[in-house]
């Protein structure tokens, strides 16, 4: 009996000190938090109450004139071209996920195992390759657009002088050459993320793993394909939920290099530029369809982001 | 305890700070239109940041006949400017007198009871003629909700040292401008710089090219009427003969943008520029050197009309707040804006047409674009007659056309783009 009080005891004294030791008062927790919790309140939840209750209004202007209840969406969603122009540019945002996917994550990848393997000169190739990070994508727009401009480009310059003149196409001004220059143009600045993600997740896998998989005789490839790689699953979630973010809420590049209209016959549309078009080039209703169109918008990219949370984490789970 | 009470003081604080600096500072506008010991200070809101120094000059005039009252202009950007403005009208610290768009752009601070009506207020608005009161007329209501200030109008600029050079001289027909552009392709000078990126430039130099095709003012009275549509022939046949002049655009038309195409014409590598005529006072600005000339595009052989049509449209006007707490003044301000002293004063500053009535450009070219217009006036049609509901004809043609002049789209299904869209809210006159 003393000796199982002795036990309860004991952990129980243990605790309370260490508790004692370690509590910080909830006032600090508070004044550490409020600020934080402040901005998120005013900057992402006030609007996102505001634009859901905007939306069941009609406007004229800025005064709100009567109930619409759903009105607006039947609006957006039925009127001619906004209804067709929002599954055309979210099937642009698709393409531009799977595009940056395709080309900017997986050469991160390459140049991370390039760095990792070849540890010379690491440090400047991490910073070159991370440098485009600091521009804000709208001077990167506007660099490229002038970069890549049919008259006056250097790009279709050096292509002419090479004997490339079939080459020197107007890049920003056919549809079917704008959405993958957006996409190379993205890549090239994002490139240094995932890079230096992959680079850390190279850096925590033990080398033992593949000294042993080299030993039982596996090539270079096959040792980074089923023992590298699989143990890179968590950077990939992680790089594949930030590219997710990123290209469903681009707005600034897209705008910088093809307009408002989203470039060449609408070819690099996008929700972002949809949204822009609406709330501020829109009619007298422009609040009621912006916020409609503003809450759509955050449904569908909410819906698709838990879907894939939920197959990056079931396959995390599995490897 | 102690550490407990500080953490609390600490967040109460903390909150305190992001109250004050989250509560809006209500005296911003108090200072900026001052109405105490007779002096009046009136803000007049606008889009054209590089005009600042000449309104400067054009206020003076004001403030020199009207002791005590101190006008201010103040621009934004114009990518910004509409939404900007809508939210200034909403209170007094906005504008008392602001710059507003014309025809359909006009209506969301119409419809928000924003701005003040002036048929009663303004009587020099009755020598004003209707096509040019139609840019700042209600469409709900009818009413005139500013004094208009300026007239656009819709040529082909060109180079005079390069039409010196190749033997050039303005063209009487098609046929010769026709030649005239083969000429200086084969001389491998571009002959049209054409912005074809920048979609809100399409429709203007569709009307450029192609208003005597479809017929301008009559084809316009008879869509108005509901007996004539976008789909029929002649509009339709008016984006074929506009697209015909494609071939003398340059090689990589298709990515040319705006500030290309201005680029192009200024650097002397285009011949000519299809614009506005605002465009003139860009370029002289850009190349001092340039020597500029006009002319207005001839009738193709199977045009409606056998006339030279110059398309032209209401810039914009000056309005009055309904919130601004100096009403009166800025209403006396505005008034002096319809007179002949203002719309000189104003066409002289800032080398523009002057809406107001008799007003002569002292500027050549201007005058001989006012002329032209005025001869044979063409409406702009889609930005200023079909604009006033969603999706408006201007936005619609800037797709369908983007999408024709790079062969995604046929002419009949770029006008059939445009005819759906305005089906949805438009009700024909009779």
């Amino acid at each position: 009996m003393v000796r199982a009080d002795a036990v309860e005891t004991r952990p129980r004294l243990r605790r309370r000190s260490a508790g004692r030791l370690n509590r910080t008062p909830a006032g600090w927790i508070a004044a550490f938090c409020l600020p934080a919790l402040a901005l998120y309140g005013l900057l992402i939840i006030v609007p996102l109450g505001t634009a859901f209750y905007y939306g069941f209004f009609w406007w004229e202007g800025t005064q709100r004139a009567g109930f619409a209840g759903l009105g607006n969406y039947q609006e957006i969603l039925t009127r001619y071209p906004l209804g067709t122009e929002i599954p055309t540019a979210l099937w642009h945002n698709v393409l531009f996920f799977v595009g940056t996917m395709a080309i900017q994550n997986t050469v991160g990848l390459g140049l991370a195992v390039l760095l990792y393997r070849n540890p010379r000169f690491k440090r400047f190739f991490q910073t070159v390759f991370s440098l485009p990070y600091l521009i804000s994508p709208l001077i990167v727009g506007y660099i490229w657009s002038l970069l890549l401009s049919p008259n006056f480009g250097p790009i279709n310059y050096v292509l002419r002088s090479v004997g490339l003149e079939s080459w020197a196409l107007p890049w920003l001004g056919e549809p079917t050459t704008a959405l993958p220059v957006l996409v190379l143009v993205n890549a090239w600045q994002w490139i240094g993320g995932p890079m230096l993600i992959f680079l850390a997740a190279l850096g925590g896998i033990p080398q033992e793993l593949e000294e042993a998989a080299a030993l039982d005789g596996a090539s270079p490839a096959r040792a980074f394909w089923s023992v590298r790689f699989p143990l890179l699953m968590p950077a990939v979630g992680v790089i594949t939920v930030l590219t997710f973010i990123g290209c469903f809420n681009i707005f600034d590049l897209v705008y910088a290099l093809g307009g408002s209209d989203g470039g060449p016959g609408g070819a690099m549309d996008v929700l972002g530029l949809l949204y822009y078009r609406t709330a501020f080039e829109g009619g007298t209703n422009a609040i009621g369809e912006s916020s409609a169109l503003a809450m759509l918008i955050f449904v569908v990219i909410f819906g698709f982001a838990i879907v894939l949370e939920r197959l990056l984490r079931r396959r995390e789970v599995t490897q | 305890m102690i550490s407990r009470r500080y953490g609390v003081l600490a967040a109460l604080g903390t909150l305190a700070l992001v109250i004050t600096a989250c509560s809006p500072s209500a005296s911003e506008g108090e200072s900026d239109t001052s109405n105490g010991g007779g002096e009046t200070t009136l803000e007049v809101w606008g889009w054209r940041q590089e005009d600042v120094a000449a309104y400067e000059k054009i206020f003076q005039l004001y403030e020199d006949a009207n002791p005590g009252v101190t006008v201010e202009y103040v621009p934004y950007k114009a990518e910004e400017y509409d939404t900007i403005l809508r939210t200034g009208l909403s209170d007094q610290n906005g504008p008392d007198v602001a710059q507003l768009r014309s025809y359909g752009l006009l209506q969301p601070v119409v419809a928000s009871d924003s701005v003040v009506p002036l048929d009663d207020e303004v009587d020099a608005l009755a020598d004003f003629p209707t096509e040019v009161l139609d840019g700042a007329r209600g469409v709900a209501d009818g009413q005139i909700y500013g004094v208009p200030f300026a007239l656009q109008t819709l040529h082909v600029i060109y180079n005079q040292a390069i039409f010196d050079e190749h033997g050039l001289t303005p063209p009487e027909t098609w046929e010769d401008m026709i030649a005239a552009f083969t000429t200086l392709n084969d001389a491998d000078v571009v002959p049209l710089a054409a912005t074809v990126t920048d979609t809100w430039m399409l429709p203007i130099q569709h009307e450029i090219f192609g208003a005597s095709t479809y017929g301008g003012s009559d084809y316009l009275e008879q869509m108005l009427a509901g007996a004539a549509t976008f789909t029929d022939r002649p509009w339709v046949d008016s984006l074929t003969t506009w697209n015909e002049t494609s071939p003398f655009w340059g090689s990589q038309y298709k990515g040319t943008s705006y500030t290309d195409a201005q680029a192009l014409f200024t650097s002397g590598q285009a011949a000519m520029f299809p614009g506005g005529v605002w465009e003139l006072a860009v370029f002289a600005q850009a190349n001092p050197d340039l020597e500029l000339g006009i002319f207005n595009v001839p009738p193709p052989p199977q045009a409606a009309v056998s006339e030279t049509l110059v398309p032209g449209y209401l810039d914009g006007s000056f309005g009055v707040s309904a919130n601004s707490p100096n009403q009166e003044a800025a209403l006396d301000l505005v008034r002096w804006m319809a007179t002949p002293e203002f719309g000189q004063a104003f066409t002289d500053e800032l080398r523009q047409i002057s809406a107001v009535p008799g007003v002569e450009p002292s500027d050549e070219l201007l005058a001989q674009a006012l002329d032209a217009y005025l001869a044979n006036p063409s409406p702009y049609v889609t930005y200023a007659y079909f604009s006033s509901g969603e999706p408006t004809a201007w936005d619609l043609a800037s797709e369908g056309l983007s999408n024709f002049v790079l062969g995604q789209w046929s002419a009949e299904e770029a006008a059939d783009h445009i005819q759906r869209g305005v089906d949805q809210w438009f009700e024909p006159t009779q």
